[in-house]
């Protein structure tokens, strides 16, 4: 072992780095209650445990074309029968945060950002790009340069929310929409 | 145990530089933005956005020729520049340490075009055309300055695929030269797969005896995988295909490179980590080549080196 110690000396100058940068990496935003009284003020909201099922799996990914990574899923109901569903995608080097707020309608009352982790993109959290999804339902295109305008410099986290919107429209369809 | 010993005498004092560069580089680190690439050698058609500053430093290790000692260690610092979200540009400073000895085999004064059995001289495209090729060759030197331009025509992450075109022309005192690249890159699974690949095709003029200049060609192409298998880590290979033209005409050898890349990206920094090692299919072409530069199926000659190892470290601004 003596004779790699000078020659991979080098090698320890990233991880010295790496440990050095870890503590300051965290960008949160919006705690889950911050994320729910933003999306629906005033509102009271009860968790509805939801583990999707293979079916529901397979019908998301037909319907919205993006498959689910993720089949447990963290949803609130509110007093008035909408829904905050808070999910991840996936950022450059880490997950993204956020939430939505789909009326009872299967329309898109909000969405927020609630942790970035990323390098560049934090234009994703500007109110105007964010209003671009607002109702929005199931059947939107919720394509980028088509509804919904990209960010240049920011495509790779435009692109993963909206997906993720997509995806958690098909979800509210599949699961929780009344027939 | 031979090649761990090149790499040890390589590296030998390398520490210090690359700790006194990191030490640096992290006193602006801390309010950084990152743009990186997840491979060593191939590039992806990832640029930085509009208005960002980029530094990058490489260090790249190219070691063992057929004979005797060559062990050669470049080492790039790289200024880049989103010009706009699209187009990149960027400064390379290129300079290296090349420690050779008896690397060559020696042509038979007495029979022009093939080898002095058993016999070596120190030669390879990093030693100085005015050098005595009888002697050891032991030199740092800065070699040459080089402009990166990059134009992406289609994004990886709207467009079936990624395209952009590179160009980079490079003045040196032992050589010149211009390389063009057409860039591709392909993402799977959320983006967490990454493909690339690089057509290149570059025109040198190299330096020769006497102030002269030959000139050469390469055709070259990249292609590597990556997987992002946890946060911040991507591992992948790489594969790299060479082919050198003397003359930019006659076409000498074909040789090919494999192996792993380690890469790590943060919100401030990022580093790649990368091997190659040359495979034993290499075919040579021209007579030169098969006298000179094939040896149990590799490919040496002025051009090429067993081992490659590569770091770079990205900060950006």
């Amino acid at each position: 072992m003596k004779r790699f110690g000078k020659t991979l000396r080098w090698l320890t100058v990233p991880g010295i780095v790496i440990v050095m940068d870890a503590p300051s990496y965290a960008e949160v935003y919006l705690s889950v209650e911050q994320a729910q009284q933003v999306i629906f003020p005033g509102e009271g909201f009860s968790e509805i445990p939801l583990q999707l099922s293979s079916y529901q799996k397979a019908e998301i990914k037909k319907r919205s074309g993006i498959a689910v990574r993720d089949r447990g899923m963290r949803v609130w109901k509110t007093g008035k029968g909408d829904f905050l569903i808070v999910d991840t995608v996936l950022g450059k080097h880490e997950f993204i945060t956020y939430a939505v707020g789909i009326l009872s309608d299967g329309t898109v009352r909000q969405i927020e950002i609630m942790d970035y982790r990323e390098t560049y993109g934090y234009q994703i959290r500007d109110e105007v790009w964010r209003k671009q999804f607002v109702g929005k339902n199931a059947q939107s295109e919720l394509m980028l340069d088509k509804d919904i305008k990209n960010i240049s410099g920011a495509t790779l986290s435009c692109r993963h929310i909206t997906d993720g919107v997509k995806r958690l429209l098909a979800t509210y369809e599949t699961v929780f929409r009344k027939k | 145990m031979r090649f761990e010993n090149k790499v040890k005498k390589v590296y030998r004092g390398l520490g210090l530089k690359i700790s006194l560069f990191a030490i640096g580089v992290l006193g602006f680190a801390a309010s950084a933005f990152a743009h990186e690439s997840v491979f060593a050698w191939t590039y992806t058609t990832d640029l930085l956005p509009k208005g960002r500053w980029e530094i990058e430093h490489w260090t790249t290790a190219r070691l063992e020729k057929e004979h005797g000692t060559y062990n050669v260690v470049d080492f790039r610092e790289e200024f880049e520049y989103g010009v706009t979200d699209n187009f990149g540009v960027s400064l390379y400073l290129n300079h290296h340490d090349v420690n050779a000895k008896e690397s060559v085999p020696q042509e038979d004064p007495n029979n022009s075009g093939h080898r002095l059995p058993g016999s070596f001289e120190t030669g390879g495209e990093d030693i100085h055309a005015d050098h005595d090729p009888s002697l050891p060759f032991d030199s740092y030197h800065f070699e040459s300055v080089s402009v990166e331009l990059i134009y992406r025509i289609l994004s990886p992450y709207k467009d079936p695929i990624g395209l952009a075109l590179y160009l980079e022309p490079e003045f040196g005192d032992e050589e010149t030269e211009i390389e063009s690249k057409i860039l591709l890159q392909k993402n799977w699974l959320e983006d967490q797969l990454v493909w690339a690949l690089n057509l290149n095709y570059a025109l040198e003029f190299e330096k020769e005896e006497e102030g002269e200049y030959e000139r050469d060609a390469k055709f070259e192409w990249f292609t590597g995988l990556s997987y992002r298998f946890i946060s911040n880590w991507s591992f992948g290979l790489e594969f790299w295909n060479h082919h050198e033209f003397a003359d930019a005409t006659e076409h000498e050898h074909s040789a090919y490179f494999l192996g792993p890349t380690l890469h790590y990206g943060a919100k401030n920094w990022w580093a790649s980590l990368g091997f190659l090692h040359q495979l034993p299919i290499g075919q040579a072409i021209s007579e030169d080549n098969k006298e000179f530069a094939e040896h149990d199926g590799y490919i040496f000659g002025d051009e090429h080196e067993k081992y490659y190892i590569r770091l770079k470290i990205g900060i950006n601004f």
